[in-house]
């Protein structure tokens, strides 16, 4: 029979066992250890794109191909994707593979984790023909500094996409390549009718001001990547955005993101300014949509041009599989799934062969949007251009509730960037 | 006459040389592995050429095994030769490439190629995208402007070179400190509990022999799961920790509570905060109380369906309230609907706010609702009824008995209440994100503290900074649950 002494020793064997494992946990801790993981990819996809389907099923392509590399992809929610890899990366637990945006790598860009960034430099894993493939902006998007951090695979940007019914319904003639915005508000004023809206246009997104601001020809930061939220014309760009509620009616302040897209699948808006990822949620609804480039600002003569975003495959330096992560990587970004990819969501390739492809190029909607890529603006990949969008959100608000003119907004919104840049 | 003869027998023989020279194919330009490794997946290779007007590019070729022909090969690059005239040198790691020409950098074309000087006999280039750890045979050809091959294709001598240069790889986070600081706790409280027990045992307490080792789990975890982390959060208030460089942080004193203080936007926000927090808890204690008073209520039939109905938004995840709330208040959303209208309830600053309050109030009340309908249940009916039978009115019973005799209850859950709601993250950050924006660089209109928190840690990256918002937010909540327990047991005690 165990007396009480005896009891008390047992129990107090646990605790004791648990604290001196913990110890010599860490001194075990540095120990190097080998690892047979299969590589480890974290995704993240806008719904109804069928990117996803697409980008599984080349993942089971390169799985067959590659018998001996196993892959595991994670989707990851879009809004906790770089936080998610950022925490990851500082606890050790990087995926292998991400895909991020070119906003995305300038916030990624600066943050180390023990001296060293957090993606992998992928120069010297490429040869110059497997590099040359790809589009020159769309791989110096991929660049935070000297260091190239992904792969592109995809491009995109916002254009105007119209119901063609509710332009039946009140007569007025489809939008065209040479619009100007003279004739974008007549036939959005003529558009507005009852509970319908000319256009929906979410005020307060800043990535929607954008294609405004570089009509008036300012632009958030200097080829240095300096911002110049103040720069000539973008007062005057913020003050005929703004109007297009309050001195036009033709949209409304209280859209949002969401807003937008509901408004325009609910067909209470005639027009949007969106990007090809939201176009298969349109068409799958049976709206009958089409597709025009952004109209010339009739007040400057410069076409609206909206921002190209860019998207690519990127490699963990904290990666034990990096040889393998970079096939993947190139895998994933190969001419095949990018036109698969284009033909089925939309998204612009960046692979060069690509760009007189006969397929692509019959595509109505993806000819438009390579019509309306030509009119873009790149912002540089740079710290500051992931923080950008929340003060000039803020110089919107500020401005539309009339707390601030624009050009005061702006100036103040150049120097908080300043003062976040140099924290 | 016979020199004339001879000259144009020579001419006639020479004739054919000279034709046969002006098509002989270059010389295979002389390739050599560079003993030095340039680094991870690079091999370096030299090259000695003959300079030749014809040769437009030098084209690499490699593949895994030997071989003769390009075709049984991977073309690596194509180096462009040309005149240099008005072309800069590149910098090492500033291109893609990085070759060099005589022993310095190579010029670079306007797309930041490597281009080689018309001139150059020998130049160098450091090979990406090499497989470590394994052979690789390289061979070059150069190529006229037309890309014909200027050497014989089929019979090409490759040189073999391998890179063994291991990749850089971030080391493993080192845990070492938190371990050792963990298991120093565990054994320091195991050790205090020995030495209490044997205390305990000296003094004659022996009805209490197993008690330490019973609380020895309890104690454990609590210090490490709780005082631990604080702890630790504590100090990183102190250190200039932030996103860029975690692990690396210095020691900084106050300066980050002086960052806090002089926040703009500082007091707003701690003002709403208290604002956010005292009317959730009044809404959910006085509707909890009203509600639990109505179930109560004597020969009420139906009582669990209610019960079960009032249930019903506590039993519901709360996110998935909260969102369904969110999109209900949108322009386009039932509310409107409803109403006939397209208010945007979330866009201006006080009506957020009042939006999110009642949102989160909507969301508290079943719990204390179910809390205080069963103390109600458990005060006694004698009392009740004798104060019916004395004639003592509803509303007296209410203040007299009712009230006082759920004060035991009261007062925890509401101070619970008030914490849970102080430090409420979910329906603010859902709802509205903290918006709408107030000015730059400041909390937005319905941040509470713990939301702008969450901002400055996790969208900002400043920890440290984010850590000392968390140590005044404690310090807020230990000051005002001490103050609210020594009122409340003041008033017990005179009461």
């Amino acid at each position: 029979m165990i007396n009480t002494f005896d009891r008390f020793r047992v129990l107090l064997a646990g605790p004791i066992l648990l604290g001196s494992l913990l110890c010599h946990s860490a001194a075990l801790a540095q120990s190097p250890s080998s690892r047979v993981d299969p590589i480890e990819v974290w995704y993240t996809f806008a719904v109804d794109s069928q990117e996803e389907a697409i980008f599984l099923r080349a993942v089971d392509a390169f799985e067959k191909a590659h018998p001996d590399i196993p892959v595991k992809p994670t989707r990851i929610p879009y809004l906790q994707n770089l936080s998610q890899f950022i925490n990851s990366s500082q606890a050790g637990e990087a995926p292998d593979v991400i895909r991020l945006s070119d906003s995305e790598l300038g916030r990624v860009g600066h943050i180390s984790v023990e001296g060293l960034p957090l993606l992998e430099d992928l120069r010297v894993h490429l040869t110059p023909m497997q590099r040359s493939r790809f589009d020159a902006r769309a791989l110096a998007a991929m660049r935070y500094g000297n260091p190239l951090y992904a792969i592109p695979v995809s491009q995109g940007c916002l254009s105007l996409i119209y119901n063609r019914k509710l332009f039946d319904q009140a007569g007025v003639a489809y939008p065209r390549d040479d619009w100007t915005t003279e004739e974008l508000l007549r036939a959005a004023r003529s558009l507005t009718r009852g509970d319908i809206l000319g256009m929906s246009v979410p005020l307060k997104w800043s990535y929607w001001f954008v294609p405004v601001l570089s009509a008036f020809g300012g632009a958030m930061f200097d080829p240095s990547g300096r911002p110049t939220l103040d720069s000539p014309g973008s007062s005057e760009a913020m003050d005929w955005y703004l109007d297009l509620e309050r001195v036009h009616g033709v949209t409304v302040s209280s859209t949002s993101l969401e807003a937008m897209s509901t408004q325009f699948l609910l067909e209470k808006s005639a027009m949007v300014f969106d990007g090809a990822w939201n176009w298969n949620t349109y068409a799958n609804q049976g709206l009958d949509i089409g597709q025009a480039v952004m109209p010339v600002m009739a007040e400057t003569g410069q076409r609206l041009a909206p921002l190209a975003s860019y998207f690519g495959w990127a490699v963990s330096k904290q990666s034990d599989a990096k040889v393998d992560s970079v096939r993947l990587a190139l895998w994933l970004t190969s001419a095949d799934v990018q036109k698969e990819f284009a033909l089925s969501t939309y998204m612009l390739p960046t692979d060069r062969s690509l760009a007189r492809d006969p397929e692509i190029a019959a595509d109505p909607v993806l000819a438009g949007y390579i019509r309306q890529i030509q009119h873009t603006v790149q912002v540089p990949t740079v710290r500051g251009a992931s923080m950008v969008y929340e003060q000039l959100d803020v110089a919107l608000e500020m401005t539309y509730t009339g707390e601030m003119t624009a050009a005061d907004a702006l100036a103040a919104a150049d120097v908080e960037m300043e003062r976040v840049l140099d924290r | 006459m016979r020199v004339l003869r001879l000259w144009a027998a020579v001419t006639l023989l020479a004739l054919p040389i000279m034709a046969q020279a002006q098509a002989q194919p270059q010389t295979q330009p002389r390739v050599s592995v560079a003993d030095t490794e340039p680094g991870y997946r690079q091999i370096q290779i030299d090259v000695a050429v003959s300079p030749d007007p014809r040769v437009a590019a030098y084209e690499i070729w490699f593949a895994e095994n030997s071989f003769s022909s390009t075709r049984d090969a991977l073309l690596h690059s194509r180096i462009a030769v040309m005149d240099v005239d008005g072309l800069e040198r590149g910098a090492p790691g500033e291109n893609y490439d990085y070759c060099q020409v005589d022993g310095l950098p190579a010029y670079l074309d306007a797309d930041g190629n490597a281009v080689i000087d018309r001139n150059a006999a020998r130049w160098s280039c450091a090979l990406t995208g090499m497989v470590p750890g394994r052979d690789t045979w390289i061979a070059v050809v150069p190529v006229s402007a037309d890309g014909l091959a200027l050497v014989d294709v089929d019979g090409l001598q490759p040189v073999s070179g391998r890179t063994d240069a291991s990749d850089e790889r971030t080391p493993p986070p080192d845990t070492r400190p938190v371990l050792y600081a963990l298991g120093s706790i565990i054994l320091s409280t195991i050790v205090l509990l020995v030495f209490l027990r044997q205390r305990d045992a000296r003094k004659g307490r022996t009805r209490s022999r197993l008690a330490h080792v019973y609380v020895a789990p309890a104690v454990i975890g609590l210090i490490t799961l709780t005082f631990y982390p604080i702890l630790y959060g504590i100090g990183l208030a102190f250190t200039d920790a932030d996103q860029s460089h975690l692990g690396d942080e210095a020691w900084v004193g106050l300066k980050n509570f002086v960052t806090v203080f002089a926040s703009p936007g500082m007091w707003r926000v701690t003002g709403f905060t208290l604002v956010w927090a005292i009317a959730n808890t009044a809404a959910h204690v006085f509707f909890g109380l009203l509600l639990a008073l109505a179930l109560n209520r004597a020969g009420l039939t139906g009582k669990t369906v209610y019960r079960t109905v009032f249930l019903l938004p506590w039993a519901i995840p709360g996110y998935i309230s909260v969102l369904a709330w969110n999109g209900m208040l949108q322009p386009e959303g039932l509310v409107n609907g409803v109403l006939g209208t397209s208010i945007d309830f979330l866009a201006g600053a006080d009506s957020a706010r009042l939006v999110v309050i009642l949102v989160n109030i909507w969301l508290g009340i079943p719990f204390m609702m179910m809390t205080l309908s069963g103390a109600l249940q458990a005060l006694s009916a004698d009392m009740f009824e004798a104060a019916e039978v004395d004639g003592v009115s509803r509303w007296d019973q209410f203040r007299y008995l009712t009230l006082p005799n759920l004060k035991s209850t009261m007062v925890p859950v509401s101070l619970l209440g008030f914490i849970w709601s102080f430090n409420s993250f979910n329906t603010i950050y859902l709802m509205t994100r903290g918006n709408p924006y107030v000015g730059f660089g400041e909390p937005g209109a319905t941040d509470i503290l713990i939301t702008y928190v969450f901002s400055v840690a996790f969208e900002y990256g400043q920890y440290g900074v984010a850590a000392a918002w968390s140590v005044l937010i404690f310090l807020m909540l230990v000051v005002f649950s001490w103050l609210y327990l020594k009122k409340t047991r003041a008033t017990e005690a005179s009461a």
